[in-house]
């Protein structure tokens, strides 16, 4: 089980004003607002934020079923960061998603997995032909085992990106 | 405010988000601001406080898990409308 999410700064930049009066209260719990209020770049830090849930949100969405908008029950917590690679987890209710983000000039993007091994089977998809929906969830024909393998597909303005475990 | 009234003020609300105009032209109380409409998750939120503003009401986090389709906006904005009468 995987989620990912990216997002492309640039339009990201165009089409949301997160210094809007009560944006941030909205999906930012109070520990996240002062990390972002506090951060070098806070442009950056909402969005690294923003794409951590998103990605830990197609989990939780995979694993029950329930389609709710949540931001403020999936957390941030932790930051390391390994060779330019921020490495956290976001956390709802009881359960724990690991986070992996890549942060560039030009986008923010975040693979979140169930347990931290799972990093090391991430496999990303180019052939979009192996890709079918099984009501309205994409799944992945691993041509090797023939086996349908769930994939998740994270799509923002220039961008597109396609990850499975392999 | 009758429902046809505030899905009228809503679809004002949406329109300058949305991304598949084809589901705005055949917007139902079924349609889902983000798998029909394709509004950007982080612009829900916009949509969201306009809906605060525009009937001057306060949306609950409770609330706003609930608000993926058009007929879960038009439930909370009608329960906080009688609320505040």
């Amino acid at each position: 089980m995987l989620g990912n999410d990216i997002v492309d700064l640039v339009v990201s930049r165009k089409e949301s004003d997160w210094k809007r009066v009560g944006y941030l209260d909205k999906i930012f719990t109070k520990r996240e607002q002062s990390l972002i209020l506090k951060a070098q770049n806070p442009d950056l830090m909402v969005w690294n934020l923003w794409s951590r849930k998103e990605a830990a949100y197609k989990i939780y969405n995979r694993q029950t079923g329930i389609r709710a908008y949540i931001p403020l029950q999936l957390e941030c917590f932790n930051w390391n960061v390994i060779n330019g690679i921020e490495y956290g987890k976001v956390v709802c209710n009881r359960a724990i998603y690991y986070t992996k983000t890549e942060v560039t000039d030009e986008y923010i993007h975040t693979i979140a997995v169930i347990k931290m091994d799972d990093f090391d089977a991430v496999h990303y998809i180019n052939d979009t032909s192996t890709i079918q929906k099984i009501n309205g969830i994409p799944n992945w024909i691993d041509p090797n085992t023939s086996e349908l393998k769930p994939i998740s597909i994270s799509h923002h303005g220039r961008f597109t990106r396609r990850v499975s475990l392999i | 405010m009758k429902k046809e009234a505030i899905i009228e003020k809503l679809k004002v609300i949406v329109k300058p988000y949305v991304k598949n105009q084809e589901a705005f032209d055949n917007l139902t109380e079924s349609t889902d601001f983000i798998t029909d409409l394709q509004i950007n998750s982080a612009n829900l939120v916009d949509v969201i406080l306009d809906v605060e503003e525009e009937f001057s009401i306060v949306i609950d986090n409770e609330s706003m898990e609930k608000m993926i389709t058009i007929k879960a906006a038009l439930e909370i904005i009608e329960t906080k409308l009688s609320e505040k009468c």
